[in-house]
């Protein structure tokens, strides 16, 4: 019996996780050792004790995540910052290719131009490469000769002009005070003629409206006043009538007033001749009453 | 308890897993309300406070939803959760190491003066001689279970009550399952002697339990 479990065994063991041999050993150690029983007992006496601490209830709280989406490429900052200034950039030499922006350094001169540079440097290596085939008097000749003919055209067309206008001009004044002339003689005979009829005319017209205006409202107010007395006699009429009815229900009052009055004073006179000839005729008031009407 | 609960919820938590390591965050939710129990009890055996727990519990399930989609091996996934759980156990215990102040609840606990433990268990209809006597030797298992280096008190909890196998918890650890067992060993050893000198032996309790 050599055997003698270590401490990795012995925990082994209490928690059951031995192998079947190894849990056969120490099983048949055990039973044959009284030191390892207690010492098992302990154990287990320990495990029992600590058994008595029971879980505390707790209400899991709720956990919330926002959107735990991995971030795309696309959204990281650092892209965003290089592509923006990418952009920027690529928008920068767009309005700069639009707009025909040329820099440029040469020799001592930096250029910054818009549209493309200046045609003169351009063109003037031209008369320099056919400069041989024509000499400078030749083309000196030449450009006289066509600044010659040039201005000879340009005189005589502007000459023809002149006498054009000139011409024109005297034709057009000639008519004109002619027409005017006419015009204001016209005007001057036909003015006094005109003057006196339209004078006479506005006469007329003015008597006319005025003759209307009167008649119109005369017979407005002849109108107006017949109405007038039709309805003030109307009115005449309608409170005759009422104030007969008025008088007709007083007297109608006043009737009926007499009658219960002479009822009243028959009862009364009845009642004073009943209790008056009560000694005597008390058998028989009726016959009381009758004598006395 | 401890050991079947675990065992029930693994069979749940496979698939749950697949689909919350999807990105289903209904999944997700449901594997928190599964575990957030266990956890919770892990991080308050460790450091014997509600807040220091809850804390601690919630890192652990924000971290675990973040992460699992890097989560290899499904099998692995409750060794997984209590590795972040002790990493940010370790971490708040270093955070507290110098911060020696004690919560108000504690100093002055008007709660348990107002309800006391006995009313809301179960078993309130019991001898309540030994319902309390019952609530106060577990205190003391507390308390003694704190007086453990941290080293031990994580073992001794994983595998007591927790029910992790050494196995698993070498692998939480990432230590050998030797060292585990050794460190079991020396926990137990802690606890038989602190207990021993609070008085707590097989004679002076017992005949109830």
């Amino acid at each position: 019996m050599s055997y003698k479990p270590d401490q990795h065994a012995w925990m082994a063991y209490l928690y059951d996780e031995l192998e079947a041999a190894e849990k056969a050993r120490m099983d048949e150690y055990i039973r044959t050792n009284p030191e390892a029983r207690q010492e098992l007992e302990n154990y287990r006496h320990l495990r029992q004790l600590m058994g008595t601490v029971e879980d505390k209830e707790v209400i899991a709280p709720p956990i919330v995540f926002g959107d735990s989406a991995p971030r795309i490429v696309w959204n990281t900052p650092a892209l965003r910052v290089v592509a923006g200034i990418a952009a920027s950039v690529l928008i920068l030499m767009l309005a700069g290719r639009l707009t025909g922006l040329q820099a440029g350094f040469s020799g001592n001169e930096f250029r910054i131009s818009f549209g493309p540079p200046a045609s003169a440097p351009a063109v003037a290596p031209a008369p320099a490469a056919t400069a041989p085939a024509l000499s400078a008097n030749e083309v000196q000749q030449m450009i006289d000769a066509s600044l010659t003919r040039n201005t000879q055209t340009l005189q005589a067309s502007w000459q023809e002009n002149q006498h054009e206008l000139n011409a024109s001009i005297r034709r057009s004044l000639a008519s004109n005070s002619g027409r005017i002339n006419d015009l204001v003689k016209e005007a001057s005979t036909a003015s006094q003629q005109q003057v006196q009829d339209f004078i006479a005319q506005v006469q007329t017209e003015n008597q006319r409206v005025v003759k209307d205006y009167f008649q119109l409202s005369a017979t407005q107010q002849k109108d107006y006043i017949e109405n007038l007395l039709v309805d003030f006699s109307k009115y005449l009429q309608q409170q005759r009538t009422s104030d007969l009815q008025v008088v007709q229900s007083r007297l109608y009052a006043l009737e009926q007033n007499t009658g219960v009055f002479q009822q009243e004073t028959e009862q009364i006179l009845s009642s004073i001749i009943t209790s008056v000839g009560g000694p005597n005729g008390q058998g028989n008031p009726a016959v009381a009453v009758q004598t006395k009407y | 308890m401890a050991e079947t609960l675990p065992a029930i919820a693994t069979m749940h938590t496979d698939d749950l897993i697949v689909r919350a390591r999807q990105g289903d965050q209904h999944a997700q939710g449901k594997l928190v309300q599964l575990w957030y129990k266990r956890i919770y009890n892990f991080c308050y055996k460790f450091f014997l406070d509600h807040d220091l727990a809850m804390e601690v519990s919630q890192k652990t399930f924000i971290s675990m939803c973040k992460n699992l989609a890097g989560l290899q091996d499904i099998a692995r996934f409750k060794s997984w959760l209590y590795k972040i759980a002790v990493n940010y156990c370790r971490e708040e215990a270093r955070r507290n190491k110098g911060n020696r102040s004690l919560s108000f609840d504690v100093v002055w606990n008007r709660e348990a003066e107002d309800s006391p433990v006995w009313e809301s268990t179960l078993q309130r209809f019991a001898n309540p001689e030994s319902q309390y006597r019952h609530t106060e030797l577990s205190d003391i298992l507390q308390q003694a279970l704190c007086e453990l280096s941290d080293e031990q008190r994580e073992v001794v909890i994983m595998k007591e009550y927790e029910g992790l196998k050494f196995r698993e918890i070498a692998e939480v650890l990432n230590i050998s399952e030797n060292t585990v067992k050794s460190r079991m060993y020396y926990g137990l050893d802690g606890l038989k002697k602190i207990l021993e000198r609070k008085k707590i032996t097989k004679d002076t309790i017992g005949y109830e339990l």
